[in-house]
């Protein structure tokens, strides 16, 4: 539940046993987490063993880490998946315990280094929902030089097990899953900026 | 497009009609075979048999039906064949009175049961003829359940047609059989005679189904004269038209063609009941030419041609398998009777054989979901995607079907086992997953084998311990072993052993077979039993494969691995207390037990502790029964499924070392053992893909999702893609079992029986048992809300 710890070659090998699923597919691998950056050396270690085997590479991050960082591992990553959470600095702050301003600054420079990245805004409501947030959303991904999606996650209760086992208090006790109607104006009111957003329904209607 | 009124009010009639004994045929056989013919060969004596029941039994045309004709006087009245097997009074109460797959016996059926039919049969029937020529030796391993026997109720007749009967007619095969005469050599030809005998039988059959027909046609015209609605009349009047001219003659249209073979699949299964599985075969290529002709001459439109299979897919089920009693119903414990209808694969040239009758029949699949006919596609990497992704938009909605086969590989079995490029090309898979020339090949399953119970005797130097009676050979106490070597020397001379005492006893049976129980009309279909004048059951068949089919091999080899694992490798347990274990069931040691459940490796994770010992298994199974020879000329092969044996096998064999309780199923086909698999689908599909499943006749894999799982777009793409995968990688077959909330309910319950079970929980997917009660409940909520 909580994980082990491997060396490269271990993870390697774990991988290569799906190569020939990736190359039917049109498949790879995602380094997700948690947070892969913050694992960064062994990260790039990784990242580098599946280009050497023409793997497809994706890292989904929050984007809270040095620009150093990100411009070590650029070269070696094919898609990002790059959280954006809240537009207003101070709640992200409240929300997160970071600014965001460093999150934005690695998103533009990824972009302007023509990374390609999918932009992922978790939907939690009650706290980032609000027409205010999506709008400030909006603008600021449509200054963004290039992106290949934006695409909305909205909240979902499985998480709370998984506190619970550890022991841990799960503060987001009476948040509701949004349903289908809340998610698809949302959808809409990003597609008003022009931004390439990738539609889902979740099936609840209720 | 959906069901016309005509097809809703048929099908709903089929699922409703309650399945039912009738004595009809049972009655006209006895009175067949009470009269005084004199002195007849016995295969003139089948063929006049047959015409005699072509020319009596009750003609049945159900009010709006466009395809005509049943097994039974009504549908789902299954008849009897007691000339194979004569049931008892017994056996009718316990027909009518079981749980699962009863048949109705009125009180009626009964009475002429014990007047008439069983006082004329009874001694005189295949089944009593069988089991009187079988060794001790044999009846002790089948009584122990080391193996089943297929022909001991049913006559083999596993095949599928080929393209010929939508070229020719009956009369076309009588003169063929005709030029088949005047060819015979009496100076030169010891056997001449005998094949005169069959090739007139194979006359008298064709002459008989042609008569069946027109007397379908009279039933038709006779109705049609008092029909008031003008419709009907109509309809009834064209029916008469088809039934005058098929299978008399070559079919001039789509109509005619499916009218045609549904003639020949009622006479076949008539005749005897063929040991399963008669089956069209490719549709969509045998029907592309009458569906392109009557679209053109506008004759034909794309309703019409699917109203037709609809109504020919209600005349399949229509008819429940021949009720089946003792192990034959364990090992078979179901109503179908495994007509297969196969779809896709490639054409006699190599080609893609995807068309637009394929596309056309998926939607019938997908419209009529019924039991009957199965249905599965043949993939070839020379299909398009869109063609396995339409079927996997079935296979979502959860009945099973389509199963999905690998063309390319099949067609690859089939050449090892001696088929020509252009007969491989045009075979497939039947039954379950069993492969065949269509048209050219007799292939038999003859019986499942029971491998863990195989090694439960090993265990016991021979000895059943359930029964204490010494059923196999001596080949050493176990517990002096030193190696796991001596443990598979040990194995592999009680697996030559028992498949010794199954081949004598075959090739007994199909003796039996071709001297009593000729098929006529079956072998005129078949390639080229008309050409060399011999009977179907008696190697007239251009190509006789006897199958043996293996069960229960990943409970085998986790077991073997198990006891190398712990017995040899890591010394946890000696040997002596390993078995003091099995035979106490594991009582009073439940944390052993769960130690082998556990701690050791297993089957179906992608991990070669376990696999390589599998792929051992399999090569001293494969060398056990492959290149024996038969009595017809061909040889044995192995195909590894279960249809419903693994639930018996398992019941009669004791506690396995792999941590299995005593009485509980072995695992099915090549599958894992049932929750054994914990590292995902491309684990299992990898561990499958280390047999060598081109050095056999089939495989059977079993993979299970929630509807969840394949809810998206994507998500059925990502299933085309493991399909495709696990066919790169030469697997034989895959099915998806797409699970109701029922059984989720069931794995809540039960979850160690339910520890392969994935569901998708929310953009990903999980395993069922770990997931919190909570989203358990809300994902058994959400299947629910889906469930069709």
């Amino acid at each position: 539940m909580i994980g082990r710890d491997m060396n490269i070659n271990q993870l390697m090998a774990e991988i290569d046993r799906d190569i020939l699923f990736y190359d039917q597919s049109g498949g790879g691998v995602t380094f997700t987490g948690g947070e892969p950056m913050q694992q960064r050396k062994f990260l790039e270690e990784a990242l580098l063993a599946c280009k050497e085997r023409h793997i497809h590479t994706t890292v989904d991050t929050c984007g809270y880490s040095s620009w150093e960082n990100f411009s070590s591992i650029l070269p070696l990553v094919d898609l990002f998946l790059y959280d954006v959470k809240l537009m207003n600095a101070d709640k992200h702050i409240k929300y997160t315990a970071v600014s965001n301003q460093r999150i934005l600054d690695n998103l533009y420079k990824l972009s302007s280094a023509r990374a390609h990245i999918i932009v992922r805004i978790p939907l939690i409501p009650g706290i980032n929902d609000d027409d205010e947030n999506i709008e400030m959303c909006g603008s600021f991904l449509a200054e963004i030089p290039y992106l290949d999606g934006v695409e909305l996650m909205p909240y979902h209760e499985i998480g709370h097990a998984k506190y619970q086992a550890l022991g841990m208090n799960y503060r987001l006790e009476n948040t509701i899953s949004p349903i289908d109607e809340q998610i698809g104006k949302v959808e809409d009111l990003l597609s008003g900026y022009h931004l390439p957003v990738i539609k889902h329904l979740s099936g609840r209607t209720v | 497009m959906s069901m016309t009124a005509r097809v809703k009010k048929l099908r709903q009639q089929s699922l409703e009609a309650v399945e039912t004994l009738s004595s009809e045929r049972a009655e006209l056989i006895t009175e067949f075979s009470s009269q005084d013919i004199g002195l007849v060969s016995s295969t003139v004596h089948r063929a006049m048999a047959f015409k005699y029941l072509m020319e009596h039994k009750a003609i049945c045309i159900n009010d709006g039906e466009l395809i005509v004709g049943e097994k039974g006087p009504a549908p789902k009245n299954a008849p009897t064949f007691p000339e194979l097997c004569c049931h008892s009074l017994e056996d009718l109460d316990v027909l009518n009175n079981r749980e699962k797959t009863s048949f109705k016996v009125s009180p009626e059926t009964r009475r002429i049961y014990k007047e008439r039919i069983i006082p004329f049969w009874q001694g005189k029937s295949m089944r009593e003829l069988i089991f009187n020529e079988m060794t001790e030796e044999w009846k002790a391993a089948y009584q122990a359940g080391i193996f089943t026997e297929f022909m001991e109720q049913r006559s083999p007749g596993h095949t599928v047609l080929d393209d010929k009967i939508y070229k020719k007619g009956m009369l076309d095969f009588q003169a063929e059989i005709q030029a088949s005469l005047s060819k015979l050599d009496y100076l030169r030809d010891p056997l001449a005679y005998e094949k005169q005998e069959e090739l007139r039988a194979m006359h008298i059959a064709a002459g008989a189904i042609v008569r069946y027909a027109e007397r379908h046609a009279e039933k038709a015209l006779e109705l049609a004269s008092k029909e008031q609605d003008e419709q009907r009349k109509n309809e009834l009047t064209k029916i008469a038209d088809v039934c005058q001219h098929v299978p008399a003659h070559a079919p001039r249209n789509f109509w005619e063609a499916l009218q045609y073979y549904w003639f020949v699949h009622l006479g076949v299964t008539i005749e005897l009941n063929t040991w399963d599985a008669f089956s069209p075969g490719r549709l969509d290529q045998h029907l592309l030419p009458f569906y392109q002709q009557g679209l053109s001459k506008g004759s034909l439109d794309r309703m019409g041609a699917e109203e037709l299979l609809q109504c020919l897919w209600i005349k399949f089920n229509n008819q429940p398998a021949p009720p089946k009693v003792g192990v034959t119903a364990e090992e078979s414990g179901t109503y179908t009777d495994f007509a297969q209808i196969n779809l896709g694969g490639v054409r006699p040239d190599g080609s893609d054989g995807v068309n637009e009758v394929t596309y056309l029949l998926l939607d019938v699949i997908e419209e009529m979901r019924l039991l009957q006919p199965s249905t599965s596609i043949q993939v070839s990497k020379k299909n398009p995607d869109r063609f396995i992704k339409r079927a996997t938009k079935i296979i979502r909605t959860g009945f099973g079907q389509p199963s999905v086969f690998n063309a390319d590989l099949i067609g690859q079995e089939l050449m090892r086992m001696g088929k020509t490029v252009v007969d491989a090309r045009c075979g497939g898979s039947s039954g379950c997953v069993e492969v065949g020339a269509f048209g050219k090949e007799n292939y038999n399953l003859t019986g499942y084998f029971n491998l863990p119970k195989v090694l439960e005797i090993t265990l016991h130097d021979g000895i059943d311990p359930r029964t204490g009676g010494q059923i196999g050979i001596a080949t050493g106490d176990p517990r002096a072993f030193q190696s796991v070597e001596e443990l598979y020397n040990a194995f592999e001379k009680q697996v030559n052993y028992f498949v010794d005492v199954k081949v004598r006893g075959n090739n007994v049976i199909e003796r039996l077979y071709a001297g009593y129980m000729p098929c006529p009309l079956l072998s005129l279909l078949v390639d080229d039993c008309i050409r060399k004048g011999k009977d179907y059951h008696d190697g007239g068949a251009r190509y006789n494969t006897t199958y043996i089919q293996g069960v229960g091999l990943g409970t085998m080899t986790d077991a073997l691995t198990s006891l190398s694992y712990h017995v040899f490798d890591h010394q946890t347990l000696s040997m002596g207390d390993f078995i003091a274990n099995l035979d106490a069931n594991f009582e009073g040691n439940e944390q052993l037990r769960q130690q082998l459940l556990n701690r050791t490796p297993k089957y179906g994770n992608d991990d070669d502790h376990a696999d390589k010992v599998m792929q051992r298994i399999f090569e001293i199974y494969y060398s056990a029964v492959d290149g024996r020879q038969n009595t017809k000329g061909g040889e044995y092969h192995i195909n590894l499924l279960p249809t419903t044996v693994h639930i018996y096998f398992g019941s009669v064999t004791g506690a396995t070392p792999d941590g299995r309780m005593a009485g509980t199923p072995l695992s099915e086909g090549v599958s894992p053992v049932q929750g054994a698999d914990h590292k995902g689908p491309t684990a299992v599909i990898r561990s499958v893909a280390k047999m060598d499943h081109v050095r056999t006749g089939g495989t059977l894999l079993n993979q299970k999702f929630t509807p969840q799982v394949l809810n998206s777009e994507d998500g059925l793409d990502k299933l085309v893609q493991l399909i495709r995968t696990y066919f790169r990688l030469d697997g034989h077959h895959i099915q998806f079992n797409v699970v109701d909330a029922a059984t989720l309910r069931l794995a809540q319950q039960h979850p160690e029986q339910y520890r392969s079970l994935i569901v998708r929980v929310a953009g990903y997917s999980d395993y069922f048992c770990d997931l919190s009660a909570t989203l358990q409940n809300e994902i058994i909520a959400r299947t629910e809300h889906e469930a069709f």
